[in-house]
C-alpha cells in the first residue's frame, strides 16, 4: 500500500488507457507520456499496462506503507527517498515507512511513480485510468487527495535485485535539432487541411505555439497567430481521438489529448501522431511546440521506432536482472 | 633534529588551504603552533573539510559491470560525487552504462571521497577501479 | 452546412481513419451509418467503427501497412449499404429549459430573431433519434432539430458546461451527461441519468431510440 502524505494539483492513477469504449463516448484517459509509465513499469518488472502515478504538479509526498520495489519516471524532479536523492528514471527499492517525497520539476511536465506488481484499483470498463469525466476508474474517478492509501499487488516477480536506471526517452529517442526550447512533434494532415490557404498554412507550420495555462488532461489550447480558414467551417460532430489539432473558429488550435471528448466539430488541420503525444505531454504551461509535416509511412516508422526501443529496454532490463541474480 | 623553515612553510600551506584555523605539533620536545590570521571569512566551514587519520582505509570503489563510465546523469550538470564530499555506504558513486541501462556504482564505505579515478566515457569492465574513498567507518 | 457529393475519407493520424458520407443530415443517411458501422466492426484489424452525425470513425488494433485497401472498402461498403431500422426504445425527457445551466437561451431567441417560448416550443416539438452517442460517456447526438433554431458552435469552447444541459451545436442538439468543456450553446437542463459503468451496457441510450423533450418548466 501507499499513502499520499501531500499533493497539489491533479494526480491521477493512469494505465495505457481504455481503447476500445468510443461508441459509448468514453475516451481513452491513459497516461500522458505513455512512453514514461511503460518504461516505468518495465523497470519494476511488470505489464507496461500496469497502473501507475501520474503527478502534474510538485510538491508530492507519499509513504510506502511496505517494502517494494518502484521507480520514477518522466519528468526530471528533485526526488529523495528517506532523505536520499533518487536519480531520474531509476528504479529502487522503498522499506516500510519510507517517505518518497518529490520537489521541484525542473524539466519535463508529468512525472510517473509505478510499483512492483502495479496500482490495484479496480478495472472499470477494461482499464484502472481515471475517467475523471464519467466520474469512474483510477481512485473512485476522481484526482488523488492526502490521506489516500493506494492498494498495490504483489509483485510477479518477488525479490529485489538491486538499484537499476535507464537512459530518460528524450535522450533514447532525441529528434534532430528544433530551435533551442521548442519541441518538435510529427503531425499527419487531417481532414480539413486543405479548407486553409497557403498562408494559414504556413502559419501553422512556421509558428512556436505556446502552452497556455489552459491546457491540461482535456487539451492544449496554444496560442500564436490565428490560423483562418477560407470560408467559416461548421462541420457535423465526427469522431476524434488524442493527438487530433482542431482549430476553433479564432484560429487557436487545440491539441485534443487523452480526456479529450470523443467527438467534435470543429475542423481539424492535423493529428500528432501517437508516437509523439508523450512529448506534449510532457511540454509545461509556457512551452512552445512546433509541428512537422509527416506522412502515415513516416507516422508508422516512427511508431515502430518507438516498440523496437521498448523491446530494447524490455530485454536489456531482464538480462541485467537475470545476470544480478546470478551473483 | 628541529623542524625546519621549509616544513613550517609546507605546514602553513596546507593550513592555509585546509580552513582549519591552527595546528599544533610537537615532536621531539618541540611544539609548533600555527595559527590562521582570521582576515576574510572562510569559504568553507572547516568540518566540510575531511582531514584522513591516520588508521582510516583507502577504498577502490570498482565497477561490477563492463560499459561505459559516465560520472554525471545525463540530465545533472553536476557529477554524483566530487573529491572531498562525504558519503555513505551505499551511495551512488557514478553509473556505468550499458546500452540503455545505467548500472549504479555504489560505495561500499562510508567515508570521503578521494578522487575520481574513472574518465566520463572511458569503457570499464568488471573490477575497473571507478572512485577512491578514504573510509571512516 | 455544405454538404459533400462524394464520401470523405481522411487520417486521424495513425490511430483510425474517417469516413464521412455525402448528403443531406437526416436519418436515412444515419441508417445507412449504422448499416456500415455494423459491417465494419467486423473487418480484420479494426478494433471499433463508431457512427458520428453521417459519418464513422474506425479505429484500428494496430495500424495497417496502407490504408488504401480499407479505403475501397468502406467506398465500395457505402454503395452497398442499406438501411437499417433499428428498433431503439422512446423515452420522454423532462427539460427545463433556460435558468442558470440553460444561460444560451437568450442567446439562440437573439441569433435567431424568435422569442424565447417559441425556441423552447421547437425545441420540444419533434420526435428527436439517437443517431450516436460520442463526445463524453453516454452523450447522444440527437436528429431531427428544427434548422430554425440552429446556432453556430462557440468562437471560444467554453472550459465548463454543467451535466445534464440541454445544448445546440451548429444544427444539432444534444444531452451532456456529465459536466466538462462545450462549443455548444446551453439552453435548459435535465437531472436523467445518461451512463452507469456498473450497468451491462455502460450507456443508458443506443443508435435508434428515440427521445421526446418534456417542457418541466421555463425560467426567463
Amino acid at each position: 500500500m501507499i499513502e499520499i502524505l501531500s499533493v497539489r494539483g491533479p494526480a491521477s492513477i493512469q494505465d495505457l488507457g481504455r481503447l476500445d469504449q468510443y461508441r459509448f463516448g468514453v475516451g481513452t484517459s491513459g497516461a500522458m507520456d505513455d512512453l514514461a509509465l511503460r518504461a516505468g513499469n518495465i523497470l519494476v518488472g511488470n505489464d507496461e499496462n500496469a497502473a501507475g502515478i501520474e503527478i502534474p504538479m510538485m510538491p508530492f509526498k507519499v509513504r510506502f506503507c511496505r517494502d517494494m520495489a518502484f521507480a520514477l519516471t518522466g519528468a526530471d524532479v528533485e526526488a529523495t527517498l528517506g532523505g536520499h536523492a533518487i536519480p531520474p528514471w531509476w528504479k529502487l527499492h522503498a522499506c516500510a515507512g519510507d517517505v518518497l517525497d518529490l520537489r521541484a520539476m525542473t524539466r519535463g511536465a508529468r512525472t510517473y511513480i509505478t510499483v512492483a506488481g502495479g496500482i490495484d484499483v479496480p478495472v472499470v470498463l477494461g482499464s484502472r485510468s481515471t475517467q475523471l469525466r464519467g466520474e469512474f476508474g483510477g481512485l473512485h474517478g476522481r484526482s488523488l487527495l492526502p490521506g489516500d492509501i493506494l492498494p498495490c499487488a504483489a509483485p510477479s516477480i518477488p525479490g529485489y535485485i538491486g538499484e537499476l536506471g535507464t537512459e530518460p526517452a528524450d535522450i533514447a529517442l532525441a529528434r534532430p535539432n528544433t530551435p533551442a526550447g521548442d519541441i518538435t512533434v510529427r503531425v499527419v494532415i487531417a481532414g480539413e487541411y486543405d479548407a486553409y490557404d497557403g498562408a494559414a498554412q504556413d502559419l501553422f507550420w512556421s509558428s512556436s505555439w505556446k502552452v497556455t495555462p489552459q491546457s491540461n488532461r482535456y487539451g492544449y489550447r496554444l496560442q500564436g497567430p490565428p490560423v483562418k480558414s477560407i470560408a467559416p467551417i461548421e462541420k457535423r460532430s465526427h469522431g476524434i481521438v488524442p493527438g487530433v489539432i482542431q482549430v476553433p473558429p479564432n484560429g487557436q488550435p487545440i491539441i485534443q489529448m487523452r480526456d479529450a471528448q470523443t467527438s467534435g466539430g470543429y475542423p481539424k488541420m492535423a493529428t500528432v501522431i501517437g508516437a509523439d503525444l508523450w512529448r506534449v505531454g510532457q511540454s509545461g504551461l509556457g512551452g512552445k511546440l512546433r509541428f512537422e509535416q509527416t506522412s502515415y509511412a513516416d507516422a508508422l516508422a516512427a511508431h515502430d521506432e518507438v516498440s523496437h526501443y521498448l523491446n530494447r529496454l524490455r530485454t536489456s532490463v531482464r538480462l541485467f536482472e537475470e545476470m544480478r541474480r546470478c551473483r | 633534529m628541529p623542524i625546519d623553515t621549509s616544513e613550517i612553510e609546507r605546514l602553513a600551506k596546507i593550513l592555509e588551504h585546509s580552513g582549519i584555523a591552527s595546528i599544533e605539533i610537537e615532536e621531539n620536545g618541540q611544539s609548533l603552533k600555527l595559527v590562521m590570521e582570521d582576515t576574510q571569512p572562510s569559504v568553507r566551514p572547516p568540518s566540510l573539510v575531511p582531514t584522513a587519520l591516520p588508521g582510516d582505509a583507502a577504498v577502490i570503489v570498482k565497477a561490477d559491470v563492463a560499459g561505459i563510465f559516465v560520472a554525471a546523469h545525463p540530465w545533472r550538470a553536476k557529477p554524483f560525487v566530487e573529491p572531498g564530499q562525504c558519503i555513505e555506504a551505499g551511495a551512488v558513486v557514478g553509473l556505468v552504462k550499458i546500452g540503455l541501462l545505467y548500472a549504479p556504482v555504489l560505495s561500499p564505505a562510508t567515508g570521503f571521497v578521494d578522487a575520481i579515478i574513472a574518465e566520463t566515457g572511458a569503457t570499464v569492465g568488471y573490477g575497473s577501479p571507478i572512485v577512491s574513498v578514504q573510509a571512516t567507518a | 452546412m455544405n454538404a459533400p457529393t462524394l464520401p470523405r475519407i481522411s487520417l486521424l493520424g495513425t490511430t483510425a481513419l474517417l469516413f464521412e458520407a455525402p448528403g443531406t443530415f437526416d436519418l436515412t443517411h444515419q441508417r445507412r451509418i449504422w448499416a456500415m458501422a455494423a459491417t465494419a466492426s467486423k473487418w480484420p484489424g479494426i478494433r471499433e467503427a463508431i457512427p458520428g452525425i453521417t459519418n464513422l470513425m474506425l479505429t484500428f488494433e494496430t495500424p495497417p501497412r496502407s490504408v488504401d485497401a480499407l479505403v475501397l472498402a468502406l467506398r465500395e461498403g457505402w454503395d452497398e449499404a442499406q438501411e437499417i431500422a433499428i428498433e431503439g426504445r422512446d423515452i420522454e425527457l423532462p427539460v427545463t429549459y433556460g435558468g442558470e445551466i440553460g444561460a444560451s437561451l437568450q442567446s439562440v431567441a437573439d441569433h435567431t430573431g424568435l422569442s424565447i417560448d417559441d425556441v423552447v416550443s421547437i425545441h420540444a416539438a419533434p420526435l428527436y433519434t439517437v443517431f450516436a452517442l460520442g463526445s463524453h460517456p453516454g452523450y447522444c447526438y440527437l436528429g431531427g432539430m428544427d434548422p430554425r433554431i440552429a446556432m453556430p458552435r462557440r468562437q471560444t469552447p467554453l472550459q465548463r458546461a454543467a451535466g445534464g444541459s440541454v445544448s445546440i451545436g451548429g444544427s444539432q442538439t444534444g444531452v451532456s451527461a456529465s459536466p466538462g468543456p462545450s462549443g455548444w450553446h446551453a439552453i435548459g437542463h435535465t437531472t436523467w441519468t445518461f451512463f452507469d459503468p456498473s450497468w451491462s451496457v455502460p450507456a443508458a441510450l443506443a443508435p435508434g431510440d428515440t427521445i421526446r423533450f418534456k417542457i418541466e418548466r421555463v425560467i426567463r
